[in-house]
This record gives structure tokens, sequence and C-alpha cells, in this order.
């Protein structure tokens, strides 16, 4: 047998519910927003849109991320993950506690209810941060890809931290700042520090790795983790202890943007020096997500200038619906699938026909899956910009149907049993 | 992979080369030995040797890769013990795919 340690992939019990749950979540988040399209017309701090957007960070991004990273972290880390009871009792927790936070927004209950949710929250971020540092073997060999991976879950903590002491601030006060104040650094530890840093360092090995792909410029991602977390701090810190001036949130938000810029950069060299010339649907999924972030960094002059809130409604589109439910769309098909497969097939490779990873989902679905991205995308950001509620209920329409059509694909990846054709040797 | 005229064990090399040629990689949907992951073929008496490596260390697919190439070289040569070694010096990389291997995945010259 091989003398060189291959790897084992961690029980499907460990990463599966995680795809199944946030698919459900981006179902209820589409739900949601039929529901009540016009909570992206009003002021931002609405019950209706704070449910939605813990929905679609927790439920929908931060569960199928979860999920990804623990099964990408040994192929990231070159270990097998530490533990995997822990990342089933974090899919526990995370699941519950999303449940009782969304519910408790929707009606703005701030509570007890709403605080053990945030509590959940809080022990599964702990349980996934331990194993995301003890599978990283950080202290071991460093990796600038694996220190991002580490950041990352941390930053998840300390978002879920001051989260909870905001829904705490609701029922008595703890903050001497404003609410919207404490919000606005909450929500940007949560998207810079969490879910930026944990892309950067995902996709910087897996798109060169699905492109057969290389950059030797690593010093670009060395430059992207100090600007993002230098800029993220310095956010911070003047956000808790002094004024945020519109002068210092360019200034902070500058620093980030070109943190992002050189992780972009990164990702072009990979990108330019790919084997692999054609770009399959869901690349191009993922590659599409990152032209809304770049559009959303755009946003971020707009809002420090304009005093309404449309700025806000379209950043927060392009980042949730744009950039991570984009890269979640594309991604999903180039993982879950293979997960599935080689729990069925493994030990059946070489000796009978089976199916290919790619042949236990509809491919059709995922061009169909595209197409109303796009055109949900482009329609809800138009809506957002024109303030037409009608162009907002069509758009959240097509985003319920594009949720039926990924919980359907899922499903049928997720239910699948294996197919052997009966006596036939390849 | 190069087999020469004059190895001894040429016969049953050729063979071996022809069952791996069955070992799809399940990613990139091409076989293994067209994306150049097999280095080596030995035969040690009633031992039959394999060295090759993966696309990436922890390929989340290596373990049924490997599985793969230990069926297909038990079911064409019942009577030896397969052998497969892992390596990663050198490292893979794109440029040992063969031409066919290449035209399989659209990729440029």
């Amino acid at each position: 047998m091989a003398d060189i340690h291959i790897g084992k992939a961690p029980p499907l019990s460990a990463v599966l519910p995680f795809y199944a749950t946030g698919a459900l979540y981006f179902m209820a988040l589409c739900v949601q927003f039929c529901l009540s399209p016009d909570s992206l017309t009003g002021h931002y701090f609405n019950p209706h849109l704070l449910a939605m957007v813990h929905t679609a960070a927790l439920g929908w991004g931060t569960m199928i991320i979860f999920g990804a990273a623990y099964q990408l972290l040994p192929v990231i880390c070159e270990r097998d993950l530490y533990s995997s009871l822990w990342a089933q009792w974090s899919w526990a927790f995370l699941t519950v506690g999303t449940l009782l936070l969304v519910l408790t927004f929707r009606n703005f209950e701030a509570g007890i209810w709403m605080l053990t949710g945030a509590i959940l929250i809080a022990i599964a971020a702990i349980l996934y941060f331990l194993n995301t540092l003890l599978t990283s073997g950080l202290c071991k060999s460093y990796s600038i890809i694996r220190l991002f991976m580490v950041t990352a879950a941390f930053w998840l903590f300390i978002t879920i931290i001051i989260g909870y002491l905001l829904a705490l601030h609701w029922v008595r006060p703890v903050f001497q700042q404003s609410h919207l104040e404490i919000l606005r650094l909450h929500a940007h530890a949560g998207l810079v520090g969490w879910f930026l840093q944990l892309i950067t360092g995902v996709s910087s090995k897996l798109i060169p790795m699905f492109l057969l792909g290389k950059s030797p410029r690593t010093i670009y991602l060395s430059m992207a983790f100090f600007l993002q977390n230098g800029g993220l701090i310095l956010f911070l810190v003047i956000g808790f202890f002094f004024t945020l001036t519109p002068l210092l949130i360019l200034f902070t938000s500058l620093g980030i943007i070109a943190g992002v810029f050189c992780w972009l950069l990164y990702v072009y060299d990979a990108f330019r020096h790919r084997a692999k010339k054609k770009v399959d649907m869901l690349m191009k999924h993922s590659l599409l997500s990152l032209l809304c972030l770049i559009a959303a960094c755009c946003c971020i002059p707009w809002m420090i200038m304009q005093s309404g809130f449309q700025s806000v409604f379209m950043y927060g589109t392009l980042i949730f619906m744009g950039w991570i439910t984009g890269i979640i769309l594309g991604k999903t098909f180039k993982t879950l699938p293979f997960i599935v497969w080689n729990k069925h097939y493994k030990s059946l490779t070489g000796k009978q026909k089976i199916p290919m990873p790619k042949q236990l989902y509809k491919q059709s679905w995922v061009n169909l899956q595209f197409y109303l991205y796009v055109f949900g995308l482009i329609l809800t950001i138009t809506s957002v910009a024109a303030k037409t509620s009608i162009g907002l209920q069509i758009s959240a329409w097509i985003w319920l149907l594009l949720s039926l059509v990924y919980v359907g694909n899922v499903w049928l990846v997720l239910t699948h049993r294996p197919k052997l054709v009966a006596n036939e040797h390849i | 992979m190069d087999i020469s005229l004059l190895d001894p064990n040429y016969a049953e090399m050729l063979k071996a080369r022809d069952a791996l040629y069955q070992v799809m990689d399940p990613e990139l949907m091409v076989n293994i030995m067209d994306l150049g992951l097999v280095y080596d073929i030995q035969f040690v008496e009633q031992k039959l040797h394999v060295l090759m490596t993966l696309s990436t260390p922890y390929c989340p697919m290596g373990e049924s890769i490997v599985a793969g190439v230990h069926h297909v070289l038990e079911t064409t040569f019942p009577e030896h013990e397969i052998e497969v070694n892992l390596t990663f010096d050198p490292p893979w990389n794109h440029e040992r795919i063969s031409p066919e291997g290449r035209l399989a995945l659209g990729i440029s010259n």
C-alpha cells in the first residue's frame, strides 16, 4: 500500500448536513424576500431585513462554508480533520441558533430567545475555530492560505460576540454609542473578517486547482492578509473608541479594498497561467461573483457621501446575493457530488462501470440556475436603484425559482443511490 | 512513462500500462496514464510495484484513484501482489499530461 498517507475524508455526517440545511435556509431566505420585497426600500434597520440578512449570513453562507471547510481543510492543510464530532455538534448549534435568531428578528423580540440563539451560534463558532486551528497545524508548518482560514474563524467568533452584545444592548444598554454604529462594526467584522478572509483563503487554493493554474506570486496573498486585517482592525478600533468620520471610513475602506485587489491579482495571475482554457459554468458562477464584490467595493464611496439608504441596499445585495450566493452556487457542485460519489463508488473504481461525479446532478439545471442568478441579480439591483416595488417583487420570485432549482439539484445528489450495471466490468 | 524494449518484462509492462488506462481521475474525467500520474511500473518476482503521484497532496479523490489502480491490476495480474507507492517528488504538474490528455481537457500547448 501507499507509503505516503493519502488522508481520509471526514465522514459524511460531518459534511452533508451542512449542505442540506444550507440549501433549505437559502430557500427560506428567498421565501422571506417574496413575503417582504419592500424591506429593501425603507430603512435598513427593520425586522424583516434583519431576519433576511441573518438567514443569508448564517443559515446560508456560514452553513455551507462550514460544511465545505470541513471537507476542504484536510486538502488545504494536508492533515486529517481534527474532530468530526465537533463538526457535527457545530452543525446542531448553528442550525438551532440561526433558527432562533431569524424567528426573533422577524418579530423583533429582543430577549432571552434572541440571546440564546446568539450563544448557540457562538458555541458553533468556537467549535469551528478550534477544529480549524488544530487541523491547520499552523504552528508546525506555515502557509498563508492556512493563516487566512484560521484568522477567518477567529473573526467569525469576534463577529458573533459583538452580535451577542448588540442583542443584549437591546435588552439593557451595553454600549455608549448608537446601536446603528455598533451594527456597522458587527456587519463589517463579519463581511471582511469572516467571509472575505475565508473566501480569499479557500479560493486561492481551489481556483488554481480547478483550472490547473498556478501563480508563484504568493506575496500578493501576504499583502492581502495584512491590508484586509489592518484595515478591519483600524475600522473597529476607531469605531469602538473614537468616531468614524466619513474620511476615516474612506481611509480604512481603501486599505481593505487594496487587500481585495491584491487577492484578485493573485487569482488573476493563476487564471492567466491556467492550463485549462475552457471555463465551465460553475467557474463562471465563481468568476461572476468576484465581479459583484468589485461592484460592492465601488458602492462604498457612494455610501459615505449619500444620506439615503439606496447605496446601502445596493452594497448589501451585491455582497450577499451577488458575491456570497454566487460563489456558493458555483462551488456547491464542484464539491458536493464528489463527496457523495467518494462514499458510494470509491471502492468500486476499476471494478465496474460506474457513473462519474458530474453525473450525480443535472447539468441543465445548473445552466438554468446560472441564468436565473444573473437575471435575478440584475433585476434586484436595478429595482433597488430605481426604487420600484414591482421590480423587487418579480426579482424575489426569480430568486425563489432559483432556490427551488438549486434545492432540487442538491436533493438529487444527497439522495443518490449507487447505480451498478450487473455483471458489467470495465 | 516510457517502457524499454529491452526490459525483460516488456510484455507485462505493456499489459499493466493498458490496464491503468482504465483508471479515471473522477474530477478531471481523464485516465491517470494520460494525466501523467504514474511514474514507474516494476515487476520484481511475484510483486508488481507502481510508483505514482496525485495532482495535489491530500487530493480528495486520492483514495478512489489508488483503489482503482489496485483493482485493475489485481484483475489483470491475479497471481501478483500489487504494491502502490505514492510520491510527491517530483510533484505533478500539467506538463506531464499527454497530448491525448491535453486534448480531452481542452488544454493549450
